[in-house]
């Protein structure tokens, strides 16, 4: 991302001349006070909005340049994570997580058994026929995370994971979304929560007004 | 390689009918009163569509049936008659000339009066012309092919008057047009009508499912994978419709025939006949048509919103 701006119509900027890098396998905490610009920023990178000024290169091709039929496939190797969870209360757990599997148009049973094993792997296979609205909110959060993990994505979006889960909960579901980058998935998360970075020791960009007011990367941390 | 994009084909149109399904589903009853509102829409064209197939069948079989009649000069030898036939059947328009002598005309006349023969008896020399009856072409069996041939026949010298079902004819096809052109407003009026319907029924669509669109888009849908279901959709309401149409038009006119058909049977010779298989089909894939268009217009305008 170099020299990134992005104003609105009304003549709000919500990005001021940011750049950054994000090295494959690298997890980076954002973090700023609401309204800073944490979400914009990950909008940008998953090509929901284009930037006023500058170059975003994702995965290669440049976000600014991307026609509107290229960003699909873009999409496919980002996976996304909300605070709302963005879940389909009337689908059930497998069904939710197999969307992301029917846009790419794998045969069922693939899809069925990719759906399996992820659920498995964030615990939920047991889960997989039972609907959102029965599920806590940490476990809506595991099936949000499953949906943007069966892709197998290059990259991983967090905008606020877990603001909507108390304590236990955020660990329970940063642990899963830290382990994502073990595995080689660059991670981006917009939070908030000081105490969260503090415990993870993550690469911490923070964003004031639109600007890049710090990043810094903690001596002895793990990428 | 290609058969694997053969089956990730195969699988998305599967996905693609299920979520069009399920879509009508979600929103069943504005779909079903959809479907409804087409298939009545519908039928009011297929009647019309009916009456004008119809009434042109029935020009058909008149029309092989009508013919000019040419009343000839009573002062015209046989010899000349038989000339003037000739140049008649030479005439383009003209299929076959019959020669009627004043005395088989005569003859005619007594058998058909039947019982009034003995009003004949006093005459003591022939009232009635000998005649050329003649039969048209296939083109030229309309009210303009008609007159084409008249007017050449009337030029010739030794025909008195001439005789035919040309007024009758022309008539005829006013109606008909008029009946064809009523039906076309109306027709234009309830597919417009019928587009707005559907288009109505996927626009709620889209808003029912705008979680379901946004997150599709999220995990990288393409804009066709997601309108192809609603595309769908809005085909399935109109083609249902279509069907109803059909199964509503038959009814009325399975109820309606047993009355009809002795009637016309005796009036003109012809019993009435419902659409052909492919014209029904047409009914079909024309409600199928409409509601495709219709939801295409509603995605153009839903997504720009």
């Amino acid at each position: 991302m170099y020299h990134v701006s992005k104003s609105y119509m009304a003549g709000t900027t919500a990005l001021d001349d940011i750049s950054l890098e994000l090295a494959k396998g690298e997890m980076v905490f954002l973090t700023g006070p609401s309204g800073a610009g944490k979400t914009t920023l990950l909008k940008l990178l998953f090509g929901a909005e284009r930037p006023s000024e500058g170059q975003i290169v994702v995965l290669g091709r440049n976000i600014a340049r991307l026609g509107e039929s290229a960003i699909p496939q873009l999409r496919r190797r980002i996976g996304v994570v909300f605070q709302d969870f963005k879940l389909l209360s009337n689908r059930t757990i497998a069904e939710n997580v197999a969307l992301a599997l029917h846009v790419t148009a794998c045969p069922p049973r693939k899809a069925r058994a990719k759906v399996f094993a992820i659920l498995k792997q964030l615990g939920l296979q047991h889960r997989r026929d039972q609907f959102p609205l029965s599920l806590s909110g940490g476990e809506q959060q595991r099936v949000a995370l499953a949906r943007a993990l069966v892709n197998e994505p290059e990259i991983l979006l967090a905008d606020e994971p877990t603001g909507n889960l108390d304590p236990e909960l955020t660990v329970d579901i940063m642990d899963l979304i830290a382990g994502t980058a073990l595995r080689g998935t660059s991670v981006v998360v917009a939070t908030h929560e000081l105490e969260l970075v503090k415990r993870y020791r993550k690469r911490t960009v923070r964003i004031e007004a639109g600007k890049l007011t710090e990043d810094l990367r903690p001596l002895g941390s793990v990428r | 390689m290609n058969r694997s994009i053969a089956s990730g084909a195969y699988y998305q149109a599967l996905y693609f009918v299920r979520t069009a399904f399920r879509g009508m589903w979600a929103t069943r009853l504005t779909s079903a009163i959809a479907v409804l509102t087409i298939g009545v829409v519908l039928v009011l064209v297929g009647v019309f569509l009916l009456l004008v197939y119809n009434m042109e069948e029935l020009l058909d079989e008149f029309g092989n049936e009508l013919q000019i009649t040419a009343y000839l000069d009573g002062d015209l030898a046989d010899d000349a008659q038989r000339e003037l036939a000739l140049r008649v059947s030479q005439l383009p328009g003209v299929a076959e000339v019959t020669t009627v002598s004043a005395e088989q005309a005569l003859e005619r006349f007594r058998s058909s009066v039947g019982s009034g023969v003995k009003l004949l008896e006093g005459l003591d020399e022939n009232p009635l012309p000998a005649s050329l009856e003649i039969t048209l072409s296939p083109e030229y069996r309309s009210a303009g092919g008609m007159a084409v041939v008249m007017d050449s026949i009337e030029t010739l010298a030794g025909v008195t008057d001439l005789n035919s079902g040309r007024d009758w004819v022309e008539g005829y096809l006013r109606a008909i047009s008029l009946v064809r052109t009523v039906g076309l407003g109306l027709g234009i009026i309830l597919a417009l009508a019928t587009l707005l319907i559907v288009a109505n029924t996927i626009r709620l669509g889209i808003i029912a499912r705008s979680d379901e669109l946004e997150i599709l888009s999220l995990v990288g849908a393409s804009r066709s994978f997601i309108r192809i279901p609603f595309l769908l959709e809005g085909m399935l309401q109109g083609g249902a419709g279509g069907a109803i149409a059909l199964a509503i038009l038959f009814a009325i006119f399975e109820l309606a025939l047993p009355g009809l058909q002795a009637g016309l049977q005796m009036i003109v010779g012809t019993a009435p006949r419902f659409l052909s298989t492919s014209e029904a089909l047409l009914v079909v894939a024309g409600g199928a048509g409409l509601g495709l268009m219709g939801s295409a217009g509603a995605l153009a305008a839903g997504f720009r919103s």
